[in-house]
């Protein structure tokens, strides 16, 4: 483990590290632009300039390993003179349309200019050489003026998607970034493009002018699109969210996120929300409170008939569990694999993030043992009429053509559903559910990582977790949860389910913790990656 | 219009003569307004006092040569308003040179406090003040005045503007507080070479 000083401060750090990571991760500030934790070193932009003594030059620090017994300052005056006038270099073409720019607030510039320059610009306005601006990318927004030539952007081309649509053209202060002949950037990675640059050259063309990012509140939570569980921040402003990004987790998904996955947000805030809960008697639909609605779903159950119980893999472990043990408590019959998504848990539909099974949490249900009875076996009870009460804890099954008539003959269908559908008009009573960003809870990732997710916007409507609409019933059947929160209800979980014994709700923040991974999980996923 | 200034002497006996003697400059008022026509007060509305060039009233919105808004929907204003009375949404110009404009700028004259910082945060000289002080409306929704309402204004306004930003430069204190903050925190002095760290 070799050991170095930077400005003063004694670091051990992993052989192989470099100066800039080791800075970085002691909290020493160095600015940095080209550089990129989940991309190849590229060293092209020159301000991470530091000096390290018995070096005859100043050197980059995210280029330069660290060595044993080495002296680095970064703050020393060469070294910071060589970091001013970098920036300055950088700066020299930028349009500084900063009140225009989407990136402001965000971007590196402004912030090491704050932070290093703050020097009067030597440069007239009319003297700058003008680009391309407001170049249409399809998914992104080109502005050639603004960039700063890092190559981030060409690099996760090249080695993230493998796309490689954007290149250099034209030579000296003329150079600038630019697809092919007016082409668009066609790939489901697009947006990562807009997170990687620094500056505002390449933006969301989604997020284009929406909001400035300084007003925009981040919570912490996980990407429900699929079974890989990326890490996202979820940016709201007054319980409106406005967009997604990535969160970095090294071990799930690195800084990225596909756009399938950024684009979810627009789920939340649409008019087709169910907001309150309904039940339909002879007169067609009457809205109900949602305490009536779970009454009438206690009675049901309460009849002592044979019940049985879908669960489904968008819920938390949370709602799982309670819906579980709602199951068990009357006896029902319990499955979950509805489409058969415990197939595709593993199956990668491409070669970068995303998998086949479009559901957060079905290694979650897998992991709680959800798949007992067999759908199909469920579905023959119901067309032989020794099921009188089915509840649903997502709309999935009533989508299913071929359980239409099975459905048809259950007296009682209760459904949990998030969004309006013409499917709904086959359940009895809708019960209205919160939606992945209004509930805090955990997920379960194809690694078989538990990962948490916290509340950003507040549900429409009466809307509710599924959890609390399970416990709703449970407590009307006198058999109340002791579990009052969705920390409590994942200790519950963490006692009953095996593999995790001993997880704690807090320590999973944020980056999860990972269990050891499902038995014979054919590691086709992890070859896929490689 | 100039206050006539009266020297009282707070440490006089109580007695008739004091009362007297303020009873005497009550009377003087009272006579002068009466026959000589020298009164200190106004009537409002038809006679207006006159106020400061610097008088912060209602908004302005400045406008092209082309009549669109100058404001390039930056949200400054929105950002620094401490009343939290500004609502913009921005959209796309047509033409590529200016890109951004306010589709909708609001601004609700019954939150505002009339402090003046948007005038001063605005990069564009987009938002003014005017010298108008009196605000009617039947509804608090009439008093949410929009984009349009706040660019005719320029042409109605009698009195000429108000408060904005040529009257003083509004960026140096900002400048030189982020200049000091840089020196405290971080111990830089920009354009100039660092203080030497001590090596050891």
């Amino acid at each position: 483990m070799p050991k170095c000083t930077i400005d003063g401060k004694e670091i051990e750090v992993k052989p192989g590290t470099t100066v800039l990571q080791a800075a970085l991760d002691n909290g020493i500030h160095l600015q940095y632009f080209c550089w990129h934790p989940d991309l190849p070193v590229d060293g092209n932009c020159r301000t991470c300039m530091i000096e390290v003594e018995k070096m005859p030059k100043l050197q980059i620090a995210c280029n330069t390993v660290v060595a044993e017994g080495m002296v680095v300052h970064t703050k020393s005056a060469k070294a910071h003179e060589a970091q001013r006038t970098a920036l300055e270099f950088l700066l020299i073409n930028h349009p500084i349309d900063c009140p225009v720019c989407d990136q402001a607030g965000e971007c590196y510039l402004q912030d090491n200019y704050m932070r290093y320059g703050l020097y009067d610009s030597k440069i007239e306005l009319e003297e700058k050489v003008h680009k391309r601006k407001v170049v249409d990318l399809g998914p992104i927004m080109l502005d050639a003026e603004r960039c700063v030539l890092c190559s981030r952007c060409l690099r996760f081309e090249d080695k993230v998607t493998g796309t490689n649509s954007l290149q250099f053209v034209s030579r000296g202060d003329h150079t600038s970034i630019s697809t092919f002949d007016g082409r668009k950037i066609e790939h489901e990675y697009a947006g990562n493009l807009a997170d990687v640059c620094p500056v505002g050259a390449l933006l969301s063309t989604d997020f284009r002018f929406k909001m400035r990012v300084w007003f925009l509140k981040e919570h912490q939570s996980v990407c429900p699109g699929c079974s890989t569980g990326c890490n996202i921040y979820v940016d709201e402003r007054d319980g409106s969210v406005e967009r997604l990004r990535s969160r970095r987790n090294p071990d799930v998904n690195k800084s990225w996120l596909c756009d399938p996955g950024r684009a979810l947000y627009k789920q939340i805030d649409v008019t087709e929300r169910v907001s309150g809960a309904r039940v339909r008697g002879a007169g067609g639909w009457a809205g109900v409170t949602v305490s009536e609605a779970l009454d009438r779903v206690a009675e049901a159950l309460k009849a002592g008939a044979a019940s049985a119980f879908l669960a489904t893999p968008q819920g938390t472990n949370e709602d799982l569990f309670v819906f579980k043990t709602l199951a068990d408590s009357v006896g029902g019959k319990l499955d979950f694999r509805v489409g058969d998504p415990q197939l595709k848990v593993r199956q990668m539909l491409d070669n970068v993030l995303q998998h086949v099974d479009r559901n957060p949490n079905t290694q979650g249900c897998l992991d709680q043992a959800l798949g007992r009875d067999g759908v199909d076996a469920i579905l023959a009870a119901c067309r032989a009429g020794s099921v009188k009460a089915l509840v649903l804890q997502g709309p999935e099954l009533l989508r299913v053509p071929e359980a239409v008539d099975a459905i048809a003959k259950v007296p009682f269908v209760a459904a949990m559903a998030t969004h309006e559908g013409p499917e709904l008009d086959r359940a009895t009573v809708v019960l209205p559910a919160s939606m992945w960003a209004e509930v805090s809870g955990t997920f379960t990732n194809y690694q078989r990582r538990v990962q948490r997710l916290d509340v950003a916007v507040p549900p429409p409507g009466d809307a509710q977790p599924r959890w609390e609409l399970a416990a709703g019933v449970l407590s009307r059947l006198g058999k109340a949860l002791t579990a009052a929160s969705p920390r409590e209800v994942f200790g519950l979980v963490a006692r009953a389910t095996p593999g995790y014994e001993g997880l704690d709700y807090r320590a999973l923040a944020y980056m999860g913790v990972a269990l050891q991974p499902p038995a014979g999980a054919g590691d086709a996923a992890q070859e896929a990656r490689a | 219009m100039a206050t006539r200034v009266v020297t009282v002497d707070r440490n006089q006996k109580p007695g008739v003569l004091p009362i007297l003697r303020g009873l005497q400059i009550t009377l003087a008022n009272f006579l002068r307004s009466l026959f000589l026509r020298q009164a200190s007060t106004v009537s409002y509305p038809e006679q207006k006092r006159p106020v400061s060039s610097r008088y912060r009233g209602i908004h302005i919105l400045t406008e092209r040569e082309d009549g669109t808004p100058k404001c390039v929907a930056c949200f400054m204003c929105a950002t620094v308003c401490p009343a939290e009375c500004i609502y913009i949404e921005s959209g796309e110009r047509p033409e590529k040179t200016i890109e951004k404009y306010p589709t909708r700028f609001e601004i609700d004259l019954l939150r505002c406090v009339y402090c003046g910082f948007c005038v001063d945060a605005c990069p564009e000289e987009a938002i003014i003040m005017s010298r108008e002080n009196d605000l009617v409306g039947t509804t608090r929704a009439e008093l949410i005045i929009d984009r349009d309402r706040l660019m005719a204004r320029g042409k109605v306004v009698e009195h000429g503007p108000g408060y904005r930003p040529q009257e003083h430069d509004v960026r140096r204190p900002v400048r030189i507080a982020a200049l000091e903050r840089l020196k405290s925190e971080h111990g830089i002095v920009p354009g100039m070479p660092a203080p030497k760290t001590p090596r050891g």
